[in-house]
């Protein structure tokens, strides 16, 4: 099995900077996924497991919570929203490997480390899910800083309506923020 | 166009009934504007008539039409209301620079429109140079104008209005994002108008304006009867209130010195009769006893009271007629409310601070409030509230008693995990049979609050609604299929959060008969190039996409959050074709690429 590393450029940058150094995107790269890991640390694992082992069953990704301008699988007329989770069987994956070649992700998560062998697309949807997660409280870059804990909580916490937050009128938002310094 | 002499001859004698003149007398009492448009329908010569005595129009979307036609129809128009972005801007969910852009209305109006006297631009795009222009070549005829939830210009393009504006009485500035550079736009209101009855720039960011200007304003204009401010220290206006004799309606100001008695010695005009005063804590609140009976306009949105203090305040004012607060106001709070208010017809319940320790925690308001408040007031006709837990009774309580409602729009909050009675099938089935007057309607839930019955329901008992903005309903294509069945009236049609395929949506968008405008952020998209809206394409019928983005906002102190934003469509009528002012965050989707 090769080890072949996966490099995705997940904010664009080596479209945006093709000119740029090769620290630079060593710099660049190294930024992105030190965004990953951190939020990959905020995921459920048993989310993770479920999207690598359907990786097992040869679907294209799960849709684990109703996806919002998100491709969708062929069989789209699920009606119930959170698929059953399939075990995670390292054997059963072995036989069924295709002939593309598989690298190894570690994740670090709440104490506990595991390492899955995973094809570029499993590792793809892996990476989508936690940059999904992590955009909401983005530390990877200088100039933003952690959002407030309550903004943490519910985005940890997968609301009960997805990717879209209710949002908040305008001037009571202003008002809430302004009231809070006073 | 009649060639048939019969036809002629009819015509004839039709007209011979009613001069002009007469027909001209009894269209002056015709305001409605859908009487107007069912009479110009009759025949050319009443088309005409009503074109040249319409005094308002509302383009309730200005990308529907041009400038060419109203001019053309309209040329003698008196009043003019347009609206640019979509409703959803006023929730930070549409891009800044997304267009609705007043230029080329300004300079129609410039040109050609001589008896506007009164403008109103919401949610657009307006710049200084555009208020130059309207200054210099209305400002002496102008006697309204409202930029109301607009951004884009200064207080710059506000001073051109004080300085050439000499006879409004009406400024309104509510909400708009206004970049200011001085309070020298005030000071010309105070020195150059003596006519001024309304002056709102209520919930803008203007601090550098002068109390002494106020009260110039004041003491300048006898029939200064509303007046709203941004934050302002109340202390410094007891000037002003002292001066401001016929003053009824005031809001905005702020507390900075808390919990001091300075603020007992305020008073307040005596016809004060609306008010809403922000940053007022329970230590300041009694000074609002004296002619609490009085009120019948309360605002308590940007008030810092909790719920015992809501209940203590409302108790005293049992002539409200309209009233906003947030849910700290609890469901004790809206039970004194049906008490104690029963000339209420408006409440507003808008949700509060999440986060611990904001003194907001106890303030939650539910279907127990709200069974209360449908029994108590019974005049109501309008409610918008956030809940955080709702059952099917409470919606028949509404149906069953509020026969007065024309606009009921419900949030359902999504912090509680468990929610005491869903799906909302019955309930909502029973308040739109029930209230019949219903004109506009909101339903916001989660998966599971509404099955593909309800939403079907929604579409078969709701003869009369106009507006909707549905969230999170349904649970597949089955129910927004059986919902586009009905909604005979449904002109405007929001929705978020939905499971609906983009298939699905343009067939909706195909059956529902008045539809005319429909807003989706949150959807099933089967590409990113939004191919299968395209089963919706047809002549007149503008097809716009959003893309997903994502987004940074910057809030007051300087911190940043990145926000994904999903993509959004927008459909609509216009007799304009297709728009020219795109901004790279707007694609159209034009079905001949």
């Amino acid at each position: 099995m090769s080890r072949a590393t996966v490099e995705l450029d997940f904010f664009g940058m080596e479209k945006a900077n093709s000119s740029k150094s090769q620290f630079q995107k060593f710099i660049d790269r190294r930024r992105s996924f030190r965004g990953i890991q951190g939020a990959i640390s905020k995921m459920n694992p048993e989310l993770i497991k479920s999207v690598i082992s359907s990786g097992s069953t040869n679907r294209s990704p799960v849709d684990w919570r109703k996806s919002f301008s998100v491709p969708s699988s062929p069989k789209e007329d699920r009606s119930s929203p959170v698929p059953s989770l399939p075990i995670l069987n390292p054997a059963l994956r072995a036989s069924s490997e295709d002939s593309r070649e598989t690298a190894p992700v570690t994740i670090f998560y709440n104490g506990t480390v595991s390492v899955f062998n995973v094809t570029r697309d499993k590792a793809e949807s892996i990476f989508k899910l936690a940059v999904e997660g992590s955009s909401k409280n983005v530390e990877s870059t200088d100039s933003l800083k952690v959002a407030n804990p309550s903004r943490d909580q519910r985005n940890l916490l997968e609301t009960r309506n997805g990717d879209l937050p209710i949002a908040r009128n305008k001037s009571l938002q202003r008002f809430l923020e302004k009231r809070k310094e006073r | 166009m009649e060639e048939n002499d019969n036809k002629l001859q009819r015509t004839a004698s039709f007209n011979s009934g009613m001069s002009d003149v007469v027909l001209g007398c009894v269209l002056s009492y015709v305001h409605d504007p859908r009487d107007r448009a069912a009479i110009s329908l009759v025949c050319r010569r009443w088309y005409e008539l009503d074109s040249s005595s319409r005094k308002h129009i509302t383009i309730a979307f200005c990308y529907t039409t041009t400038t060419d036609r109203l001019r053309r129809r309209f040329p003698f128009l008196e009043s003019l209301e347009l609206k640019g972005k979509p409703r959803a801007a006023m929730f930070n969910l549409i891009p800044d620079d997304w267009g609705g852009y007043v230029t080329p209305w300004v300079r129609e109006i410039a040109e050609n429109f001589d008896c506007l006297r009164s403008l109103h631009f919401r949610r657009m795009i307006v710049r200084d140079s555009d208020l130059e222009v309207l200054a210099r070549s209305r400002g002496r005829v102008l006697q309204a104008l409202k930029l109301d939830k607009c951004s884009g210009f200064s207080t710059d393009g506000l001073f051109h209005i004080g300085s050439m504006c000499r006879q409004l009485r009406t400024l309104f500035l509510e909400e708009s994002s206004i970049v200011e550079r001085d309070g020298q736009w005030l000071h010309e209101i105070a020195m150059n108008n003596s006519v001024l009855e309304t002056l709102n720039f209520y919930m803008t960011d203007l601090v550098q304006v002068s109390f002494e200007d106020l009260e110039r304003i004041a003491r300048n204009c006898c029939n200064l009867t509303s007046v709203k401010v941004s934050d302002c220290e109340i202390l410094d206006l007891v000037g002003f209130f002292r001066t401001a004799s016929v003053l009824e309606e005031f809001c905005g100001g702020s507390f900075n010195n808390e919990q001091s008695d300075r603020y007992n010695a305020v008073t307040f005009p005596p016809k004060l009769c609306r008010l809403g005063l922000t940053y007022m804590g329970s230590h300041e609140m009694p000074i609002v006893f004296p002619f609490a009976s009085s009120l019948k306009r309360l605002d308590l949105l940007y008030a810092l009271l909790n719920t015992e203090d809501h209940c203590l305040l409302i108790q005293r004012c049992p002539n409200l007629e309209v009233f906003e607060t947030r849910n700290v106001i609890g469901d004790r709070g809206l039970e004194v409310l049906a008490q104690s208010c029963k000339k209420l017809k408006r409440l507003r319940i808008e949700r509060g601070a999440d986060e611990q320790g904001m003194g907001d925690e106890e303030g939650a308001v539910s279907h127990r409030g709200l069974t209360a408040l449908a029994q108590g007031c019974l005049e109501l006709e309008y409610i918008a509230i956030y809940v955080s837990d709702i059952t099917n009774a409470s919606l028949e309580s509404v149906g069953t008693h509020s026969k007065n409602l024309c606009d009921f729009r419900l949030v359902l909050l999504d912090r509680e995990e468990r929610i005491t009675d869903l799906p909302l099938d019955n309930g909502v089935r029973a308040l739109l049979r029930g209230c019949e007057k219903l004109r506009r309607f909101a339903l916001y839930l989660r998966p599971g609050g509404l099955t593909d019955v309800g939403l079907g329901y929604i579409g078969q008992y709701s003869p009369n609604v106009r507006w909707m903005l549905l969230g999170y309903v349904g649970g597949s294509d089955t129910g927004l299929l059986e919902f586009s069945k009905g909604c005979p009236s449904l002109q405007k049609l929001e929705m978020r959060g939905c499971c609906f395929s983009e298939r699905a949506l343009a067939h909706a968008a195909l059956q529902l008969p008045s539809l005319r405008y429909l807003w989706v952020q949150g959807y099933k998209a089967s590409s990113r190039s939004g191919r299968d809206l395209l089963a919706m394409a047809r002549p007149f019928w503008n097809i716009e996409l959003i893309p997903a983005r994502r987004v940074v906002t910057t809030n007051q102190v300087g911190e940043a959050f990145v926000d994904e934003h999903p993509a959004h469509i927008l459909a609509y009528y216009s007799l304009a074709g297709p728009r020219t002012d795109f901004p790279d965050t707007v694609i159209p989707l034009d079905p001949v690429l």
